[in-house]
């Protein structure tokens, strides 16, 4: 852990991993003894599919549960929470951006952006003002439009208004580059640092495309945190 | 935005499916209502029309179907009753009232009802309404007539008019024998009460008795004519004469009716008389004639129909459950799309009893609309059903729906299917956040 040992432990507005353990039914396990991103730090986890990267988003968001281990956000251990409490925290501290958005069809752009603030306990009259100027920032033209009939781009881009619009203190982006290519890409993860930037969010980019490597300047292999090999 | 407007935009995002279910619950509903309104207006068009009568007296085979002729119009009685009967049952006690009627001859169909001017100023179709003028007055001379309210619409009749009956009663218009040499003028018209009487036209019994009296001497001597002719075939002509038949040239034969309604008197304000079981007793002993007491002949009527509309409710209450079910279904079959929002929604920070709540919302609110638009196919399905009631069996069926059972309806579809979202909801709040959020493989 080399890489994570670097990092400043005193941080406590950031991501503090120690001891974590994941076990998947198929028998692989993912264990973490310790990983530190600071507040406002990017980090690129790199790695082959099924290296458990989406794994590690999903117990930092607190969709899955860990066998064991802490996992603290802003000093919040989001594992020892439950239920509404913790779904609380992850609407108001955490933004996700997905490899196809899961944006939601039916609603427009600024609706989209709307409900997440809603979820994250922001009053009626924040929601529209926060999510407007989050779609001007990402130069969206037309917010009012149903989301079905935005451009992929544009999709892409109320997807990181959304995961940032509410200010969250961690942004986490699943492949968010999978499906564009290479020039897209670059041009897509640019956007999501600059909007974490702007946030001041810390950052969690997961892929494994190697071209994103250099728009990173910390790359965490995912294999290093762990044993891949089954415990059979 | 709120949870609101997520349920809304969920049931616009599959408007086909939320139509249909909202469409079913609509129909249940409404099929319900007309059936309770009807069943309680049927009740009550029965109730009315009976009026304040203690008593019926017919000869008719049974005293239900007394009833049904003589206050309801259901056929023209076959049996008559003499005009002795009468003198003798008018003179056997002290009635507040005895008011002989004639149902047999018929205007296009409406019955007309031969009696005295007593019927339209002492009978009142519905207890405490007597019969009132929309224009004109009662018949005070032979050969005329007051029409009900519905019979003067259907006709066009007004005041003024000469209309000729036809004998015999039934649904052919201009059907049976045409009393053509005795036109009818229209003196009245009665406004609405409410019962079978609106359909009926009222004159008086001498008017009747001559016209009868004349078709039957007219028959007599037509028989007699041929009885003549096939024995003398020189063939000598015999012109065929008509019969003039005046009031002074009745007699008790010519003087037949069919039923006879009998008051006891009662104390003012009061509708019930103490004498009445005794009376409705000592007439039964006789054998020649069948009295009734109408009240609880209609009571025991809607005993039987009971049965058979509760069974209609029955059905109605099985659609009203099965359109729940079709919301379940609807839901669940949606459910894999459903379960990519909930995950998103969970992601972004909805509890799992949110979401679960979301599904709840759904269904009820499939149902409010349901439940709401099936109250106004209702009033207007009532409104269809009356009007066909109406014609078709004669009887005046208001089509209102009584708001508290109406209410009662609603309730219990909206809870329904907030019930039928359990199951969805349920799913909802299992839905797995993280295997639904990856990419549709």
């Amino acid at each position: 852990m080399k890489v994570a040992s670097s990092a400043q432990t005193s941080d406590t507005l950031g991501i503090d991993i120690s001891g974590l353990h994941f076990a998947y039914r198929r028998g692989f396990q993912l264990s973490i003894p310790y990983f530190h991103v600071a507040s406002g730090e990017h980090v690129l986890l790199a790695g082959s599919s099924g290296s458990g990267k989406s794994t590690l988003l999903h117990l930092i968001a607190g969709i899955d549960d860990a066998s064991a281990g802490e996992i603290r956000i802003r000093g919040t251990n989001i594992l020892g929470l439950h239920g509404a409490q913790r779904d609380t925290f992850r609407g108001k501290n955490i933004g996700m951006i997905f490899q196809t958005f899961n944006l939601l069809q039916g609603f427009t752009a600024l609706e989209n952006v709307m409900m997440a603030l809603m979820l994250a306990g922001y009053s009626s009259s924040q929601q529209r003002s926060r999510a407007e100027s989050a779609l001007s920032k990402l130069a969206i033209a037309d917010p009012h439009s149903p989301i079905e009939m935005l451009s992929v781009g544009q999709q892409q881009r109320v997807a990181v208004a959304r995961a940032v619009a509410g200010e969250p203190c961690v942004v986490l982006a699943d492949e968010p580059t999978a499906s564009l290519d290479p020039a897209n890409a670059r041009v897509a993860i640019e956007l999501i640092k600059e909007a974490a930037r702007a946030a001041g969010a810390a950052l969690i980019v997961t892929s494994h495309d190697p071209s994103l490597r250099e728009a990173f300047t910390r790359i965490v292999e995912v294999s290093q945190f762990a044993p891949t090999e089954a415990v059979r | 935005m709120n949870d609101m407007i997520i349920v809304l935009r969920s049931l616009r995002v599959r408007l086909l499916a939320s139509s249909v279910t909202v469409a079913m619950v609509a129909i249940a509903v409404a099929l319900l209502l007309v059936l309770m309104s009807l069943r309680e207006a049927a009740s009550q068009a029965f109730r009315r029309g009976t009026g304040n009568i203690h008593l019926l007296v017919s000869a008719d085979a049974s005293p239900l179907v007394g009833v049904l002729n003589g206050l309801f119009y259901a056929n023209a009685p076959a049996n008559p009753i003499a005009w002795g009967k009468y003198e003798e049952i008018k003179n056997s006690f002290p009635w507040q009232w005895a008011i002989p009627t004639q149902l047999g001859d018929s205007f296009r169909g409406s019955p007309v009802m031969a009696t005295t001017p007593e019927f339209l100023s002492n009978f009142e179709p519905v207890s405490g309404q007597p019969f009132q003028y929309a224009s004109g007055k009662s018949f005070a001379e032979d050969f005329q007539v007051v029409a009900g309210s519905q019979a003067a619409s259907e006709h066009g009749l007004s005041v003024g008019q000469k209309i000729v009956f036809s004998h015999g009663t039934g649904g052919s218009r201009e059907g049976g024998h045409q009393h053509a040499d005795h036109p009818y003028e229209v003196v009245g018209i009665l406004k609405p009460t409410g019962s079978a009487h609106d359909r009926a036209l009222f004159t008086n019994l001498q008017s009747t008795w001559i016209i009868h009296a004349e078709d039957r001497r007219e028959n007599a001597a037509r028989a007699e004519h041929e009885a003549e002719a096939e024995e003398d075939h020189a063939g000598h002509d015999h012109a065929h004469e008509h019969e003039h038949v005046e009031a002074a040239d009745l007699t008790d034969a010519d003087k037949l009716m069919t039923g006879i309604l009998l008051r006891l008197p009662t104390r003012p304000g009061s509708d019930a008389s103490a004498s009445i079981a005794a009376q409705f007793d000592r007439l039964r002993r006789d054998m020649a004639i069948t009295v009734a007491q109408p009240a609880q002949q209609i009571g025991r009527l809607m005993a039987i129909v009971g049965d058979i509309d509760w069974l209609f409710l029955a059905m109605a209450v099985v659609v009203l459950v099965s359109s729940a079910i079709s919301i379940m279904l609807a839901m669940v079959a949606s459910m894999e799309l459903r379960r990519r929002q909930v995950a998103v929604l969970r992601v972004l920070g909805a509890s799992a009893w949110r979401v679960f709540a979301l599904a709840i919302t759904e269904s009820t609110l499939i149902g409010l609309i349901g439940a709401i638009l099936g109250a106004f196919l209702a009033i207007g399905g009532s409104a269809i059903a009356s009007t066909i009631l109406a014609q078709r069996i004669g009887i005046t069926v208001a089509g209102t729906i009584d708001p508290r059972s109406a209410a009662l309806v609603m309730a219990g579809a909206v809870v329904l299917a907030a019930l039928a979202g359990i199951i969805p909801a349920i799913k909802s709040y299992r839905t797995p956040v993280a295997r639904h959020l990856r990419p549709i493989a």
